[in-house]
């Protein structure tokens, strides 16, 4: 019977309008990674943040190390030695790795910070886990992967025994899932215990070794991953089967071009050329991918097309209009949607409500407002309900801030609000990035839906499989460029792989 | 005469001094994450009180302190509306100008009776404060960046959650570093009635905001926002020798219109921590 490193009994949870855990038990061991799976809202989250500290439990009690234990902040958890990698990190972007691991626990010479003694530890922790990174780069110049291995870093620094890693794959390429998964494997082989929050059940049947499922608030069983399928882990989740592919039914397009760009340009943030004169066309009743691996320009071609980046050259045309370049607003005037990749960022405003998210951009149309002082709460109002219910969003009230959606809320919300405004185009990054197998694959459909119905679908992901299985056509953008434009069926994952890779010499 | 002697350059760094004093002050308590306007009355303040306390007891080395004691009064009261209370921070500290302001015309009117100046007070060598200020400003150079307070200073004011889960206390820290810019505040004002012997309801004359300017085009760090205080305190001695050659009506205006012009180039860049002016709220439940 091996060690149990933390025992949670009957958790509650409750929030104003929500009960997010309901009676929860769960059990950790030394030495295990244990998969903790879910649909959006089912409180994994919630649950490992009262682990950590950061929540007090309504009711229930946590065992640590055999001991009952009351862990009353983030603070006394550290100290326990329990860490945690956020869904959204806790770095702060301005200061250097090395400051930001060092904060709360700093070497001193005198009254100096020991830079050369945290720097020799921080070098140690990356030899012993695979972590490589500069300690003295500043945060904010390092990749999402990188300062990913930051957080997990830091935790190791201020000494984790028990580690909970929430969707640590979600933002992470596959190169990267690679060399997570290494870690994770090290810090099993030390004897630490993991906590593996995802929603990508090959990944959990591949690096767990017990995992545990959460359904609205309780504990659905917990099961070696040896005795575990997709299929009925997926059922376990969802409580009904799920599938876990579409297959677009064939459409004819009419030749209609709706999207057009033509030798675009455009400058990253730092100023250097990212999009480097891509052209291409989408048509109606098409779905046009485009695969690469993060990093090669896809962020910067889309939000030159969604009039968020000026763009340094070339054309953007909707339809029969020029629009290169123009407010995000005459863009949605022509009838594109852009869902974009940072949901907090760009797709939501956190403190604001539910329903006022749901209108967000639509705010002024006569419909919901009166002139430009009033608004129609109760036409917004149930407007926001509909979407809601159409979409499955649960959300604890319809005033609630959108702060308190789970992840794979935040993320239907956006959709619910753009795909409802029948778009003519659709510019979608990463769109079912933290969604549950159920909403992915409701997700699939609605664009499927979208192009039966004649819209034009430019589709921006990192995901190889659901680019090769929802497009007509996959475009391979690699260091700026359009390396590779290839119909459905006409490249093997392979081949695109090597394409996203090592752009064109890859083919000869 | 010599415009360019070096005489200008030894009353520019007398005039820099209160200047320095506040975007020090100012420093740390933005990076800390509170925005204080009430630089201004905090330095009123600590002028009055160094001339009160000097007129009746004689004693500059007691009116020093008490002027410190004071503005860091302020500081605290600031904190606690800001901090604590979440009151807006601009709103905040213009109610501490106003305070101070009215409080000053009302006690220099009580005691002594004229339109707003004291008689002369004994004073100190105002060369001391000067020396202190650059002392505190050199050390603070190395304070902030170099020691683990200073990191967890600056994390404060970026990244407050970040900083609570590495256990240390957002409130307590924002109500120090906001303390501290009062006591820098009230050194300001103790120099500033030291400099001159008197005491007038008008003596900070916007020295307060422009000192937040100098901060900013120093780009919160102590020994770039004192060149940019030094830069303030030239042009301010300028003035007062121009005197002689164009309208006084325009050469004092032109230490706060050089204020206008540097601000609009330098508030793009500076880089503001990210939770200034923000109240922090612990995570509910
Ligand atoms: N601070 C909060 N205030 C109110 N409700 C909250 C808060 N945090 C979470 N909730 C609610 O609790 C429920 C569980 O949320 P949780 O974040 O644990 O979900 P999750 O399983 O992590 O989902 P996802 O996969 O989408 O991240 C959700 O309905 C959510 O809206
Ligand atoms: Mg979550």
């Amino acid at each position: 019977m091996p060690a149990e490193a933390v025992r949670m009994e009957g958790i509650v949870k409750r929030f104003p309008g929500v009960v997010a855990n309901a009676g929860i038990d769960f059990s950790l061991h030394w030495g295990e990674v244990h998969g903790l799976l879910g649909e959006n809202g089912a409180g994994k989250t919630v649950l490992m943040s009262i682990l950590y500290g950061l929540y007090q439990p309504n009711q229930g009690r946590i065992f640590f190390r055999g001991k009952e234990t009351k862990i009353r902040s983030p603070h006394v958890a550290i100290q326990l030695g329990i860490g945690m990698v956020h869904q959204h990190f806790m770095l702060v972007p301005r200061l250097t790795v090395l400051e930001n691991m060092a904060v709360g626990w700093e070497p001193r010479i005198g009254p100096l910070l020991d830079r050369r003694a945290m720097r020799r530890r921080i070098e140690s922790l990356i030899s012993d886990y695979g972590l490589e990174v500069d300690p003295d780069a500043r945060v904010e110049e390092l990749s999402v992967g990188e300062q990913q291995r930051v957080e997990i870093l830091k935790a190791l620094y201020r000494g984790a025994e028990v580690l909970i890693l929430d969707e640590p794959t979600a933002v992470l390429v596959e190169q990267e899932v690679e060399a997570l998964f290494s870690t994770v494997r090290a810090l099993k082989e030390q004897g630490k215990a993991v906590v593996f929050i995802t929603h990508k059940l090959h990944e959990a049947l591949e690096i767990c070794d017990r995992i545990t499922v959460l359904r609205r608030g309780k504990n659905v069983g917990t099961l070696p991953a040896s005795e575990a399928t997709e299929e009925r882990l997926a059922e376990m989740m969802v409580g009904r089967e799920v599938v876990f592919t579409v297959t677009p039914e064939p459409v004819s397009s009419q030749g209609q071009v709706l999207l057009s760009v033509e030798g675009l340009q455009a400058r990253d943030d730092r100023g250097v050329p990212a999009v480097r004169g891509v052209s291409f066309e989408v048509y109606d009743h098409e779905i046009l991918g485009i695969a690469g691996v993060q990093g090669n320009g896809q962020k910067e071609l889309v939000e030159a097309i969604a009039g968020l980046r000026q763009p340094t050259g070339g054309r953007v045309r909707v339809g029969e209009r020029e629009l290169t370049g123009q407010s995000p607003s005459k863009l949605a005037a022509q009838g594109l949607v852009h869902i974009p990749e940072d949901r907090h960022l760009r797709g939501l405003i956190l403190t604001f409500s539910v329903e006022e998210n749901a209108v967000l951009g639509r705010h002024r149309q006569p419909r919901f407002a009166v002139g430009p002082w009033a608004q129609r709460r109760r036409a917004i109002r149930i407007y926001a309900q509909e979407l809601v219910e159409r979409f499955s969003v649960s959300v604890p009230s319809l005033s609630a801030p959108v702060r308190t959606l789970s992840g794979g809320n935040q993320q239907r919300l956006i959709l619910a609000r753009e795909l409802s405004r029948d778009p003519q185009v659709i510019v979608a990054v990463q769109p079912t990035r933290g969604l549950d197998v159920g909403g992915m694959e409701f997700v699939w459909e609605q664009f499927l839906e979208a192009r039966r119905n004649g819209a034009g679908i430019l589709l921006v992901s990192m995901d190889l499989d659901e680019v090769m299985m929802l497009a007509d056509r996959i475009a391979v953008m690699y260091q700026g460029e359009i390396v590779a434009v290839v119909r459905r069926g006409e490249a093997t994952k392979r081949e695109l792989g090597l394409l996203m890779l090592r752009g064109k010499g890859a083919v000869d | 005469m010599e415009i360019l002697s070096f005489n200008l350059f030894i009353s520019a760094l007398r005039l820099a001094t209160p200047i320095a004093l506040v975007a020090l002050g100012e420093t740390y308590s933005e990076r800390a994450g509170v925005i204080n306007v009430g630089v201004e009355g905090m330095a009123l303040a600590g002028a009055l009180t160094t001339a009160v306390v000097a007129y009746f007891t004689g004693w500059p080395w007691l009116a020093l302190i008490a002027a410190i004691g004071v503005g860091a009064l302020l500081g605290a009261l600031h904190a606690v509306w800001s901090v604590y209370l979440r009151a807006d921070h601009v709103v905040s500290g213009a109610a501490i100008n106003l305070l101070v302001l009215g409080f000053a015309l009302f006690l220099t009117r009580v005691i002594w009776g004229w339109r707003g100046t004291s008689p002369s007070a004994p004073t100190m060598n105002a060369w001391i404060l000067v020396g202190v200020g650059l002392f505190l400003i050199g050390l603070s150079q190395v304070y902030i960046f170099r020691t683990p307070w200073g990191l967890r200073l600056r994390v404060v004011g970026e990244h407050p959650r970040a900083a609570d889960t590495a256990g240390i206390n957002v409130y307590r820290t924002r109500l120090a570093y906001t303390v501290l810019n009062g006591a820098l505040c009230g050194l300001a004002g103790a120099f500033l009635f030291n400099n001159l012997g008197r005491f007038t309801d008008g003596m900070v004359g916007g020295r307060g905001f422009i000192g937040i300017a100098a901060m900013v085009v120093g780009n919160y760090r102590p020994l770039p926002a004192l060149a940019a205080a030094y830069l303030f305190g030239f042009v301010d001695a300028l003035q007062m020798r121009l005197q002689d050659y164009i309208p006084s009506q325009f050469s004092l205006m032109l230490p706060y219109f050089l204020t206008v012009i540097v601000l609009a180039g330098f508030l793009g860049k500076a880089q503001v921590p990210k939770a200034l002016g923000k109240p922090y709220v612990k995570e509910q439940g």
